[in-house]
């Protein structure tokens, strides 16, 4: 019964999907047809025409999944091997050293805002 | 058929491989050994030994990719369940995404400039810190190649998660709603895939960071073009 309501809720979670795919092509914006079905599903979360229980059994199984769904993309790398010469290893170590520097802003500014919030209420 | 003959066991062997790395992850957890680290490595390192090629092997893994889609959506429930606490924290989350993307951006294309770097390559990297299919088309608006793109997304991703544990303990990132803010704003889907693995919480606040700073980013890198190109 368990892995039959799996696909049903990995299915609803598709049409949400192709929803999304079909917005982005209306709209053609480059925001992904999967973020656009993800904010589509939360607004029929608040509008209660959808429970998250329907949804729920895929739902985690996805998620708690995730690094698996990313191997395929992340083993793309290899068709790009001969980028990491020259200048693709500096642009690489470029990539790399933002990447902190992103996690620091952010995590900085985030913190430091958070603080205050708590420390006013 | 035949498709099926290659697609089955490129799927298996995937679904084999990460389980086999979660074991080794949960025995030995050790930043290096997530994984996303191991899976790849043994992965690309198979398909050099076999001679099989990376689009033999997405005929199969095309399957596993695709279902990418569909967790992205379904990280609406942690973000509904966690609403409450969104809304209480809506300015530190907007702030934090703010500030990442601006510091993504410009700490991005200045080291390249001063290197001497050409542009076309520069505004392959800048996207590096959204997921996959909206770097590539930014990329694509700014005259970078979509598949270079995609490789420094990898970069920001796996760098991220690698480093983000020793690196959030030495400057002092304690908060969970700032680290999964720091996480999903620097590392995407991967990052936030991580932060799920920590909390709740935490997964939330990578998710929003990560929407967020996708929008945010595909709105500014083209309207910056005329600017850094």
């Amino acid at each position: 019964m368990d892995g039959i309501r799996m696909i049903v809720h990995i299915g609803i979670l598709y049409l949400f999907y192709y929803a999304g795919v079909w917005i982005q092509e209306t709209l053609n914006t480059v925001i992904p047809g999967s973020i656009i079905g993800m904010l589509l599903l939360l607004l029929f979360f608040y509008a209660k025409l959808v429970k998250p229980a329907l949804i729920e059994k895929g739902a985690n199984l996805l998620l708690s999944h995730m690094p698996l769904l990313f191997l395929p993309v992340t083993a793309g790398v290899m068709a790009h091997f001969s980028l990491f010469a020259g200048k693709g290893l500096i642009l690489a170590v470029i990539a790399y050293i933002s990447t902190l520097i992103v996690m620091l802003t952010a995590g900085w500014t985030a913190q430091w805002l958070v603080r205050r919030r708590e420390s006013d209420g | 058929m035949d498709e099926w003959g290659i697609a089955l066991p490129a799927i298996i062997g995937t679904v084999a491989v990460y389980y086999g790395s979660r074991v080794l992850y949960k025995r030995f957890p050790f930043p290096f050994l997530l994984p996303i680290v191991t899976g790849t490595a043994v992965i690309v390192l198979f398909l050099a030994a076999a001679g099989i090629s990376y689009p033999a092997y997405m005929i199969g893994g095309k399957w596993i990719e695709h279902l990418l889609g569909p967790a992205v959506v379904a990280l609406a429930i942690p973000l509904y369940k966690q609403r409450e606490v969104l809304k209480m924290y809506a300015v530190p989350v907007m702030g934090g995404v703010t500030a990442g993307a601006a510091a993504g951006i410009l700490s991005g294309y200045f080291p390249a400039k001063w290197a001497g770097i050409e542009e076309n390559l520069i505004a392959a990297v800048l996207p590096k810190s959204v997921t996959t299919p909206v770097a590539m088309e930014v990329s694509a608006s700014t005259g970078g190649a979509p598949a270079l793109a995609a490789v420094f997304v990898m970069v920001a991703g796996i760098g991220g998660v690698v480093s983000a544990a020793a690196f959030f303990k030495w400057c002092g990132i304690r908060h969970e709603l700032a680290r999964g803010i720091a996480l999903g704003s620097a590392s995407h889907a991967i990052g936030t895939a991580k932060a799920l693995e920590n909390g709740e919480r935490e997964g939330t606040a990578s998710s929003v960071a990560m929407t967020l700073s996708a929008v945010l980013i595909s709105v500014l890198i083209p309207s910056l073009a005329f600017i850094l190109f």
